[in-house]
């Protein structure tokens, strides 16, 4: 018995001799972790004091001033290697006809290219209008969040891009996004989406879209420049966001949007 | 006992070790430095090939014509608006000229009667109506719209 009870004491002695090793060696680990990465240069993350300084793009969208004439729709294309079917799109513009009897027509052949032309008669026309589209830059983006693999991501500066290296292809952003601002570039084989033109907002350039735009009607620029012509533009307009009550955070304002816009 | 107590924890250091070798090789460089994607991504967005030049890099040559421009109505309207470029900025465009464009359709873009676009400050027309058989740059400078040809 005695010989007995000295073994179960040892394996017992032993069993509380290694759980108090793993234990303490596990604290001695967790309190080593946070001195390491003290002793590690800090990188350069943007933080958030950082994060202050970087810009944060977005873009006013005037719908009295737009024309219909399709140049941000071309202009887009020739920048971004846009292939030039008519369903590849990163901007397009559409006509919104409301008709007397209240129907509402929305056209938009070859995505504006060439001119919008009216097809309803003007007899019949109660108002007409002209809505320039593009990815909304959300700050709460859908696509984002439905990415499986981190290929599309907002930018620093606040702007939704896509990595093309290492996106899979699998087409969840294009459901995700509520305002179908995102298409499968058929060349790349990958999603494909309006980047504000980031090669040229990086370089001190506008994008091409407001570049060539006649007049004046999409305006570009820091939300966070408080004298800029962005902010000016939405402290002067009463300015909107498309689909608001969908908590997308969107950064494109149109100013002049009517009810009828979906 | 205290053997397969070792092996056991043999086994699970291994398979741990292989987890993270395998993570280590799957998981490109820079990922998650900014948040979940790959931070080299931005660069490259930000490096990719520029077209429109701008009305700046258009005035080096052509000074006399953005003052011409300038001048009249069409002083909003950029260079690149009319003329796209053809080839990507970098290169020059004496090589490889911009399109010019100069027929009726092209200016029917913008000036065409259309009740979506009335009272915006861009004349409407109907151009049918209003041309007859000319074409619009017989009569019409583009440049400046209001410096007017005489036809005999």
């Amino acid at each position: 018995m005695g010989t007995n009870r000295d073994r179960i004491n040892n394996k017992r002695r032993k069993f509380f001799q290694t759980s108090a090793a793993l234990l303490g060696g596990a604290v001695v680990f967790s309190i080593m972790k946070p001195v390491e990465l003290l002793a590690q240069p800090k990188e350069e993350e943007p933080s958030k004091d950082n994060k202050e300084n970087l810009p944060l793009w977005g873009m006013g969208v005037d719908i009295s001033k737009c024309v219909g004439c399709g140049k941000c729709v071309e202009a887009c294309k020739i920048e971004n290697n846009v292939p030039t079917e008519p369903f590849y799109f990163r901007t397009w513009i559409e006509q919104y006809t409301v008709k007397n009897d209240g129907e509402v027509k929305i056209e938009s052949p070859n995505g504006g290219i060439g001119g919008l032309k009216q097809s309803v008669p003007d007899e019949e026309i109660f108002k007409s209008f002209m809505v320039p589209k593009l990815c909304n830059q959300c700050s709460d983006a859908p696509c984002v969040q439905a990415c499986p693999v981190g290929a599309t991501y907002i930018s620093p500066d606040g702007v939704v891009l896509v990595d093309e290296t290492y996106c899979i292809g699998c087409s969840y952003c294009i459901q995700a996004c509520p305002y179908g601002a995102r298409f499968m570039n058929p060349v790349t084989k990958v999603a494909d989406k309006c980047t504000f033109c980031y090669h040229r907002i990086s370089n001190d350039l506008e994008p091409a879209c407001v570049e060539v735009c006649p007049t004046n009607a999409r305006i570009f620029g820091n939300l966070r420049d408080k004298k800029g012509d962005l902010v000016k533009f939405l402290q002067k307009n009463p300015t909107q966001t498309l689909k608001p009550h969908l908590n997308t955070k969107s950064k494109v304002f149109y100013n002049g949007l009517s009810s009828e816009v979906r | 006992m205290t053997r397969i107590i070792f092996r056991l924890l043999l086994s699970f250091l291994v398979f741990v070790s292989i987890f993270i070798l395998i993570r280590h090789f799957l998981i490109p460089d820079t990922f998650g430095e900014n948040g979940h994607y790959r931070a080299y991504s931005v660069i490259e967005n930000k490096n990719k090939t520029l077209y429109y030049k701008g009305n700046e890099a258009c005035s080096e040559c052509h000074q006399d014509i953005l003052e011409l421009t300038e001048s009249d109505l069409h002083s909003e309207v950029s260079c690149e608006s009319c003329h796209p470029p053809k080839i990507d900025a970098t290169t020059e465009c004496k090589v490889n000229p911009p399109i010019v464009k100069g027929t009726i359709i092209f200016c029917a873009q913008c000036h065409e009667m259309n009740l979506g676009r009335l009272k915006k400050g861009v004349p409407q027309l109907d151009i049918q109506e209003h041309k007859g058989d000319q074409n619009c740059i017989e009569c019409h400078n583009p440049h400046a719209p209001w410096e007017l040809t005489e036809i005999e």
